[in-house]
């Protein structure tokens, strides 16, 4: 334990919220991720570190157009990104290349985010789910094909042979789904796997992934909007603002005692599904202002220009991740130590 | 502060008070064809909505909302369509029957749809800037230079930020719930009477969704402009929707009020959606209530209830007779279902119980 802090100490580079333990399964650190966009560069993710243990779940929410489905890309090299690193089972990915990268990249799934354009028109959907398996020579694929397809809740006897443009749009979710579990990966990145699906399939959908997890330790990336399913499927929460990470940690935490004004902002908007609650929904706090362009981000923290909270410090000075500060004071060294939840903000709630 | 979503309380109830009738469908029936067979996507559909009105549209996914929506547009696939039956009358007039080129002229300014998947409404080698000023160019007549000018407040207007320079860029350029945001400028740019809109915050965010749906209620408030609200969430159709219809295996099988639906949902299938959602109140983990089992083929859909297989209170007659819509009240609740999900007390449920359960959540 003391060897551990003296490390971190003395290591400035290493980000507080990455973890020392030996089943992580998945590490970023320091991601960049630039576009250039006619003479102007997009910073379209900066410096994000964060890390998967095996069998955990990462729910990562945020703004849109924050760069969720960018870090999700930048995983899996989809481009690779401009700078950072991919550690998947101690391999650094953006050092690998060809066949090599492919290779190690099948223990990788990621679900896109539109789902029906994600799909090969001219294909069936058999043949769209096998793909995996067929590049790879995987045995018994027919089986296999109607074993995911069962799971998924798609009929193998009257879908099989369809095309996707005659399924409607969360039944093309669920074969992007399937396709994505046939290959049995070590971790699946979900962008929006659920949000074009109804509630009833998406609790299906979800309770299904659960089921993965248990069963097969399926170790997943989670991005989505609904923040109700996020907590119900996360282990830990990432959240978003701008290209950064601003808050990072144990769900319940994150979701009871939020200490980012951008995450309190975020659980603070949440439609309501009792009418007789949420009578003007005009009453919910909006954020105010817009998202700034990430081509030109406020100087300092990002979040400045919207946060009630800013002082002249926020301009000056780029807030730090640290341990949220209220819970690092309070109880025994071991229960301290078992806290996990850390904020960028020089004013922390809490 | 406004106050305008005050007044949409009032209307809630079913009191009469929205405006005239601006869409009115009658027994709509549309079948496809497909490898499988014939599919029967929209059977029998009724409803109305009035100006300045919102009707929420729930339901199973494949149950048919998005082939409906399509079919009101008349935007179904011409070879794929076997049937489309039934009266569509928009402020008075009958449209299912209209020429294409008169479609194209209402399309845009009498009504618009927001399409369900962002990527494809959208044409990945246009540029924003030609799609959305084309619609104002045909329209409205604007010049290039004038549309161009509209088409950047209108993305501004769906909360685009940096709309002056995003306008010059390609669909895959933008993310997600932004190719989604321009999809809702372009179908908002002629002003349309009705917006059809599937799905249309899906890919957002919280924040960002609140701001496009009081946008949404805005341009209904002050252009009475009607909408059809096609959604998975719950949570939107609960503080949006001033009438709510809920589809399974193609046809609605309850349609009320929104308020009485919350409160007095009857149909077994309508309380077992309720019963799937997550509860931002329950701890992680928490096992969800799916469903049990598959949902309908359309393909040759078998005699009596189509959710009897799955119906926690079907008994044989579900299984061989289809229950008709009736009433559950005088307000406009309508349901289809034999054994209504709150029953006398003789049926040996407690409906009180059953309520509190429900408000409780
Ligand atoms: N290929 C690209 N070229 C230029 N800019 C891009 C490209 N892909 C993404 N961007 C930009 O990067 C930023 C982050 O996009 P990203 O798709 O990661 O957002 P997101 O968090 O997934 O949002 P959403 O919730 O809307 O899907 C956006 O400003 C977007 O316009
Ligand atoms: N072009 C088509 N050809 C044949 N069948 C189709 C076609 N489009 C949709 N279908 C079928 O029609 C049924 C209704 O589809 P629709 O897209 O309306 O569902 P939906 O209620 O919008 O579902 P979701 O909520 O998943 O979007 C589905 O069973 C689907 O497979
Ligand atoms: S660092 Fe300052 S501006 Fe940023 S979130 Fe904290 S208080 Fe707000
Ligand atoms: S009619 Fe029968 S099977 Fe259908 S919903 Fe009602 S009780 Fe269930
Ligand atoms: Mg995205
Ligand atoms: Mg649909």
């Amino acid at each position: 334990m003391t060897d551990m802090n003296t490390e971190r100490q003395s290591d400035n580079q290493k980000p507080a919220q990455l973890r020392e333990r030996d089943d992580i399964v998945l590490r970023v650190e320091n991601l960049v991720v630039n576009f250039a966009v006619g003479k102007q560069t997009v910073q379209a993710v900066s410096n994000v570190s964060l890390d998967v243990a095996r069998g955990e779940t990462l729910g990562l929410v945020g703004e849109s157009g924050c760069g969720k489905s960018t870090v999700g890309r930048a995983i899996m090299q989809l481009p690779s990104p401009t700078s950072g690193e991919v550690i998947f089972k101690g391999q650094d990915l953006t050092r690998m290349s060809g066949e090599q990268l492919r290779q190690t990249r099948t223990g990788l799934q990621m679900i896109f985010q539109d789902p029906i354009s994600s799909l090969n028109p001219r294909r069936k959907v058999k043949d769209i789910i096998a793909e995996g398996l067929h590049i790879w020579r995987r045995p018994n694929q027919e089986a296999r094909v109607r074993e995911v397809m069962e799971a998924v809740g798609l009929d193998p006897d009257a879908a099989a042979d369809r095309r996707p443009h005659q399924f409607s749009g969360g039944q093309c979710q669920r074969i992007c789904i399937a396709r994505s579990l046939a290959l049995d990966p070590d971790v699946l990145i979900c962008d929006e796997p659920v949000s074009a699906l109804d509630v009833s399939v998406q609790a299906q959908i979800l309770n299904l992934l659960e089921d993965m997890k248990q069963r097969y330790q399926l170790t997943m990336v989670f991005v989505a909007h609904n923040l109700a399913v996020v907590k119900n499927i996360s282990d830990r929460v990432a959240v978003m603002y701008l290209g950064k990470l601003c808050e990072i940690g144990d769900t319940e935490a994150i979701y009871a005692r939020p200490a980012h004004p951008y995450t309190r902002a975020l659980l603070a908007s949440i439609p309501d599904i009792d009418p007789d609650s949420n009578l003007p929904p005009d009453h919910l706090p909006l954020l105010q202002g817009d998202l700034p362009s990430p081509a030109n981000p406020p100087s300092g923290c990002r979040f400045r220009t919207r946060c009630p909270h800013a002082q002249a410090l926020c301009a000056d000075r780029e807030p730090v991740m640290q341990a949220v500060p209220g819970e690092l004071t309070q109880g025994s060294l071991e229960q301290r130590s078992g806290k996990d939840h850390f904020v960028a903000c020089h004013f922390p709630l809490v | 502060m406004r106050q305008p979503d005050n007044s949409k309380a009032g209307t809630q109830q079913g009191d009469g008070l929205a405006g005239k009738e601006l869409l009115r469908v009658n027994n709509l029936t549309v079948r496809l064809n497909s490898t499988a067979g014939l599919v029967h996507a929209v059977e029998d559909v009724s409803f109305s909505v009035g100006e300045g009105e919102t009707l929420g549209i729930v339901g199973e996914s494949g149950s048919g909302k998005s082939v409906m929506a399509r079919s009101l547009m008349s935007l179904l696939p011409k070879r794929a369509t076997a049937l489309r039956q039934g009266s569509i009358r928009l402020s008075g007039r009958e449209i299912a029957s209209l020429t294409e080129r008169e479609l194209q002229k209402l399309r845009g300014p009498a009504m618009a749809m927001i399409f369900q998947d962002p990527m494809t409404a959208l044409n990945p080698v246009l540029r924003l800037s030609v799609q959305l000023s084309e619609p104002l160019q045909q329209h409205l007549g604007m010049n290039r230079q004038q549309a161009r000018m509209r088409a950047i407040e209108l993305l501004e207007a769906v909360g685009i930020p940096d709309a002056v320079n995003r306008i010059d860029q390609y669909p895959h350029q933008l993310s997600g719930g932004m190719r989604q945001r321009v999809v809702i400028a372009i179908a908002l740019s002629c002003n349309p009477g009705l917006l059809i809109a599937d799905e249309p915050t899906t890919a957002l965010d919280v924040t960002v969704q609140k701001q496009i749906l009081d946008l949404l209620s805005t341009l209904q408030r002050e252009r009475r402009m009607g909408m059809l609200l096609i959604t998975h969430d719950l949570g939107v159709v609960a503080s949006r929707a001033d009438n709510i219809a809920v589809m399974y295996a193609g046809r609605l099988v309850e349609i009320a009020p929104a308020r009485t639906l919350f409160k007095f949902m009857q149909h077994p299938y309508t309380e077992a959606l309720f019963n799937s959602i997550p509860r931002i109140s329950d701890p992680s983990h928490t096992r969800l209530q799916a469903i049990p089992g598959r949902p309908p083929q359309l393909v040759k859909p078998a005699p009596g209830c189509a959710f009897a297989p799955r119906c926690p209170y079907a008994q044989q007659r579900c299984h061989r007779e289809r229950p008709p819509m009736v009433k559950a009240d005088d307000a406009g609740h309508l349901h289809a279902c034999f054994y209504p999900v709150i029953r006398p007390v003789a049926a040996g449920v407690d409906p009180s119980a059953l309520m509190q359960k429900r408000s409780g959540q």
